[in-house]
């Protein structure tokens, strides 16, 4: 009985292993790592594959969790446009904008070199538009309104400069980029902010009247009222040299426009529009807005100031309080328009990931407002989408915070998480099954998802998470990060992939099956916990797409194949059992059956795990559907192994009785018999040729590996018969083959059998392969037929050699290497340094309070780097 | 000059003055790592589908024909005997069989039923024995066979390797158990000689069994499994033995008795006078005896020509079945495509 059993060994493919694993290694080696599409000509960095056992799940992705700062963004803020006095200035054109006119069809030109001279690129600063540069905004129809607009941004913020005092070596040192932005742009309109002592701010203001005349001016600040996240705003108090007492007050639109003084409806309603362009084309927008004042006002006002500043309790509900008293009547000035830089090709990148039918939850530290802003930008989120937000920033919340019960605060937050849950769910179904055409998207902070991520809202929040399109989370710590992507992973139980730049991504990313770190920047720790490293978001529709997808297909049709014509083989020895009286006689010679999958059906196998491709790289690109397939699992379902499971019987029934049948009668003119171990010779160069030809009719694409591989398994198999049937050996039954092969040979018998048992074995493959092209055909055999009449492309063509960087390249390269904000806060408008977050604090890192801590860490930071040099505060 | 270009060749500048210090690591181009390796794409359009149809019904119908042709010519002769030798008389035809002392003479009388030309070769066809058993088939051993010089090799022999502490040569149960019944075959009450020279394959006779190896001790056992081996003929001449020791694949087969260098005339008869010595009672095996002329082709065996045609039909039936479908329906794949390319592929 064991004999017999051992004798279906053969159906265990020992060689699956090994070869898989070769498979794998030489396409993360050769493959992915030295793909041209996934270099970083600026950073110098190819991709990296850090182990070489996942490339098939990278073709089965379905939800991608990504961190914003530094993968979707470059958390670069830039001043990209202004509106002032209700005209628009600034010509640029944004990802976003791009992205939306490529889809209308519509090419828009952004070269370089046919911008204008005036155009000025600096760290802060991509603003070209000749009508305000370089004085010209004196001709404008509103100077007054622009030389307030400047002045706005060069004395209403808490940056501080550093370093020499001339416009192209100063730098700005700010809590949030964007208020350096801000200050880097008022120096390039000429209002250029060199000092600030402790009571001024100096300002090298190019003269009013005359052009090209400098004047320092000093103004003198009385009172900064600081930023925070209920006031959305920060003004100053400042007086000119001429005793002139003025307010210059910026914040977000909805704030600012409450308090603006009736009138000007036409700046109002315009600027409104022009706002709604900016976030539109995800920018992230300020209203700067001014009020002179009378020294009787200030003066009241200053001494309810000073006492709310010096009050010993509630000393910043009072100061807010006191500060709504002076920010009213306003005079709108205009808008700035900042970018929020995202990495290049991220838009396209994240809508072609989405129509492959893959899922991008953004994961991110930042505030509400910053991560919808980004989603905005990366058109995960648009505004037909139906939004759910979970937010800590609600009054209910708000007030029990205000109570200062910590049990009570939970507990309120868990209630009003566990009912928004609820709602929400809800409302989601009915969504999906009422207009399942709209997107929904979920937003939710850390602090409501900690909540919501107690075992007993759990289902709810996977219930939601996984009808919504896209998901948001913000300000979620690190552990929340890799806590979310475990609850995906095994609740949804479909393979998920994070990527992440920083070492704060790295949970996150040893969390999701498939971990990605964006390489060629300052920190490895990412690259080091990743699984692959790309320099680029964007290359991730490469890795996925292209590659992904191939080694998906691959992997699939090897092992299916394995599977095959392993099955195929010892089904032969199967039917040869049951003529045996159950005996277990082995129908092959052990050498035969040894060196089956070793030699004779070995490599053509993976030279398709290596070469096979369905559709070339761009049209994989071009179609970002067919990844749907490798989600879906198409090519590894039970039903395509039962088809090559049913083929396999059949076949294996051709190759036993078609070639047993042969000993039953005389063949050839002598009228001498052939022996069992004719029959089984006959049998074996059957299924060696049959099983070979079979793997060239399931290949898409047979380069001349696959013909040399072929010919040379079937070569190799008659080169060994011929040797191996020739010479006798005292090797234990090694006589039974003798010279079998040529007295096979002396039949012609032996070449009909030859010619008809692979054609009949091959029969019902080619009928159902060509049955399920013309009826069912597979999405990818679609666009293959779509497409089969396109030349050969080679990258060469769209990738010519280049031995210096285009100019365009230098330029990203140039951008590439401006030192990083590394900044906690980066937000919506502005962050001011008394804002505090929340995990800051978790974290036991002190932030400062007060508008004028931001010198005293910038000087202490330079102390620390600098001991020789003092701050300048 | 201005500043956007003050700023663009200083960028530049650092870039370029940083290419040569860090060392490139852009890949190199090769077709292989950019898997842009020229392939053919076969797709299985109904052009091919039907072409390839076309091509294997060209091909296989006209060698079904000539098999089947070849088949055809072939004149077989095949007579049930193992029933028909044992008297009717007879109940237990164990007993009889293995009783030697009964002569066990059988005549058969075959009449012909179509012309046959010389030579015919005599054949003798076993059912339901299994040759192929793994005991049985390794019952030998292939030295002692070949060399004399190992005529006490009898490993794997079991259970026949040695009689009172010698070794039996030829060892193991396959040798001890060939076929023993003879033939001889009167025409018209002629004597027919039957040419028992190069019945076994040449290979087996020059080098697995050596010329000079002699039987020893063979048969000399209670049991006798079949026939005894004239112990002054080398095994290399003993070409039954050989034939019977060259393993058949199915429990059924036929081996080559020998041959007959005479003409027949269709409706000559043929008396068979053989002696039934062989035992296949005790195993329920049947035993034929079989004349049978021989084609380029081999003998009689329609099975391949008939394989042949039907595939080749096959072939012609779907290839015109796939036309018809392409002329009546436009292609589905044409359909779903247009289909995929509104709802899938539109953007």
């Amino acid at each position: 009985m064991f004999t017999l059993i051992t004798l279906y060994s053969t159906i265990i493919p020992i060689s699956l292993y090994v070869s898989i694993e070769m498979i794998k290694f030489i396409q993360c080696a050769q493959f992915i790592n030295n793909d041209l599409n996934m270099y970083h000509a600026e950073s110098n960095t190819p991709a990296l594959a850090r182990t070489s056992n996942l490339n098939e799940e990278l073709g089965q992705v379905e939800y991608i969790f990504s961190d914003k700062t530094g993968t979707l963004t470059r958390n670069l803020m830039e001043f990209f446009k202004c509106s002032i006095g209700g005209e628009i200035y600034g010509t640029g054109i944004t990802e976003i904008e791009k992205g939306g006119a490529e889809r209308a069809g519509v090419r828009i030109d952004d070269d370089e070199d046919k911008r204008s001279a005036t155009a000025v690129h600096e760290k802060g600063f991509n603003f070209d538009d000749t009508r305000i540069m370089r004085g010209a905004w004196r001709n404008e129809p509103n100077p007054e309104a622009c030389m307030e607009f400047f002045r706005c941004l060069a004395i209403c913020h808490t940056v501080l400069p550093e370093g020499e005092e001339t416009p192209e070596k100063i730098t700005y040192q700010a809590a949030s980029p964007d208020e350096a932005a801000l200050v880097a742009a008022a120096k390039n309109f000429g209002f250029f902010f060199y000092r600030r002592t402790p009571t001024t701010v100096m300002v090298r203001e190019s003269h009013v009247d005359r052009m090209g005349s400098m004047q320092d001016v000093a103004y003198e600040i009385l009172n900064v009222l600081e930023f925070n996240s209920t006031r959305k705003r920060q003004s100053v108090v400042c007086r000119f040299p001429n005793g002139k007492l003025v307010l210059y007050c910026k914040g977000a639109d909805n704030v600012i426009y409450e308090r603006l003084a009736d009138g000007n409806y036409d700046i109002k309603k315009t600027s409104r529009e022009h706002l709604e362009q900016f976030g539109s084309a995800g920018l992230r927008t300020l209203c700067l807005a001014y009020r002179d004042l009378s020294m009787d006002q200030y003066k009241s006002w200053n001494e309810k100031f000073v006492q709310a500043k010096s009050s010993l309790r509630d000393r910043d509900k009072k100061l807010d309080e006191v500060a709504e008293l002076i920010e009213k009547d306003l005079i709108l000035i205009g808008c700035t328009a900042i970018e929020d830089k995202l990495q290049e090709g991220v838009p396209a990148c994240i809508e072609t990931l989405s129509a492959a039918g893959i899922k991008i939850w953004v994961l991110t530290g930042d505030k509400m407002e910053t991560a919808i802003n980004i989603a905005y930008a990366c058109s995960l989120v648009n505004n037909d989408t139906k939004q759910f937000i979970i937010s800590s920033e609600t009054d209910t919340i708000r007030e029990a915070e205000d109570r200062g019960d910590p049990v009570e605060i939970a507990r309120v937050i868990k209630e009003s998480v566990k009912q928004s849950l609820r709602s929400y769910l809800e409302e989601a179904r009915r969504s999906l099954s009422n207009t399942p055409e709209r997107k929904l998207a979920f937003i939710i902070d850390g602090r409501c998802l900690m909540y919501a991520l107690d075992p007993a809202l759990r289902v709810n929040l996977l219930g939601l998470s996984l009808i919504c399109h896209s998901v948001v989370c913000c300000r979620v710590s690190p552990l929340q990060k890799a806590q979310v992507t475990s609850l995906v992973r095994k609740g949804a139980r479909k393979i998920t992939l994070s990527i992440g730049d920083g070492a704060n991504d790295v949970s996150m990313i040893q969390a999701a099956h498939v971990g990605i770190g964006i390489s060629g920047q300052e920190g490895m720790q990412a690259v080091m916990a990743s699984d692959f490293a790309i320099a680029q978001f964007r290359y991730l529709t490469d890795l996925l797409l292209v590659h992904g997808r191939w080694s998906y297909l691959r992997l699939c049709k090897v092992i299916t194949y394995f599977f095959y014509k392993n099955l195929t083989f010892t089904l032969t020895q199967f039917w040869f059992t049951f003529q045996t009286g159950f005996s277990g006689q082995r129908f092959y010679d052990d050498w035969f059956q040894s060196l089956y999958n070793v030699i004779f059906t070995a490599l053509p196998v993976i030279m398709v795990g290596l070469f096979d491709k369905d559709v070339s790289a761009s049209l994989s690109k071009k179609y970002p559907q067919l990844y749907q397939e490798g989600i879906r699992n198409t090519f590894f379902k039970w039903k395509v192994i039962a088809v090559w499971g049913f083929f396999a019987f059949y076949q294996s029934i051709v190759f036993y009785y078609f070639t047993a049948a042969a000993s039953q009668h005389g063949h050839g003119s002598s009228g001498k018999i052939l022996g069992q171990w004719d029959v089984s010779t006959m049998a074996f160069t059957c299924v060696v040729v049959t099983v070979n030809l079979r793997l060239l009719m399931s290949c898409n694409s047979i380069t001349r590996w696959h013909y040399f591989s072929v010919a040379g398994s079937i070569a190799a198999w008659f080169l060994f018969i011929f040797i191996y049937s020739a010479i006798m050996t005292s090797f234990d039954r090694q006589e039974n083959v003798y010279f079998v092969i040529y007295v096979l040979m002396s039949t012609f018998f032996f070449y009909l059998t030859l010619i008809l048992v692979p054609v009949i074995a091959l029969f019902g493959d080619f009928l159902y392969l060509s049955l399920q092209r013309w009826l069912f055909p597979y999405d990818y055999q679609v666009v293959q037929e779509m497409h089969k009449d396109d030349p050969h492309e080679y990258s060469m063509i769209r990738l010519p050699e280049r031995s210096h960087l285009s100019p365009e390249e230098a330029r990203s390269y140039a951008i590439s290497m401006l030192p990083r904000e590394n900044s906690k806060h980066t937000g919506f408008a502005f962050d001011s340094p008394g804002y505090e977050s929340f995990f800051a604090s978790q974290q036991g890192v002190c932030v400062p309070h007060k508008p004028w801590d931001v010198a005293r860490r910038a000087s202490m930071k330079q102390q620390r780097q600098q001991p020789q040099r003092t701050g300048r505060s | 000059m201005n500043s956007g270009d003050a700023a663009g060749s200083s960028s530049g500048g650092s870039g370029d003055a940083g290419a040569p210090r860090r060392a490139s690591r852009k890949p190199k181009y090769s077709k292989f790592t950019q898997q842009e390796l020229p392939a053919c794409k076969p797709i299985l359009t109904p052009k091919w589908v039907i072409s390839v149809f076309l091509l294997v019904g060209v091909i296989f119908v006209p060698i079904g024909v000539a098999s089947l042709l070849a088949s055809n010519k072939v004149v077989e002769i095949v007579d049930r005997y193992d029933d028909a030798c044992v008297p009717s008389n007879v109940t237990n035809k164990l007993a009889y069989i293995q009783n030697s002392t009964i002569s066990k003479t059988c005549r058969r009388t075959l009449k012909v039923p179509k012309d046959m030309k010389q030579p015919i070769f005599v054949y003798y066809q076993l059912n339901n024995f299994y040759q192929n058993h793994r005991r049985y088939v390794k019952s030998r051993n292939d030295q002692q066979l070949r060399d004399a010089s190992k005529a006490n090799e009898t490993t794997l022999c079991d259970p026949e390797k040695t009689r009172d502490g010698m070794a039996i040569v030829p060892c193991g149960l396959i040798a001890w158990s060939t076929f023993n019944d003879t033939y001889t075959f009167q025409h018209n009450t002629n004597n027919l000689s039957i040419d028992k020279t190069d019945i076994s394959w040449k290979s087996d006779r020059d080098h697995k069994f050596g010329s000079d190896v002699f039987p020893k001790n063979f048969q000399k056992g209670p049991l006798i499994g079949g026939k005894t081996l004239n112990e002054s003929i080398p095994l290399s001449e003993q070409e039954d033995l050989i034939v019977w020791m060259r393993t058949a694949a199915l429990p059924t087969f036929r081996k080559l008795y020998g041959r007959i260098y005479v003409d027949l005339k269709e409706n000559d008869t043929i008396t068979v006078t053989l002696d039934n010595n062989y035992n296949t009672y005790s195993f329920d095996g049947k035993k034929s005896l079989v004349l049978s002329t021989s084609t380029w082709l081999g003998g009689k065996n329609d099975f391949l020509g008939l394989a042949y045609l039907t595939v080749g039909g096959l072939c012609f039936f779907l290839a015109f079945a796939f036309t018809l479908l392409y002329l009546i329906k436009p292609r589905l794949v044409a359909y779903k495509l247009s289909y995929t390319n509104r709802i899938k592929f539109h953007r």
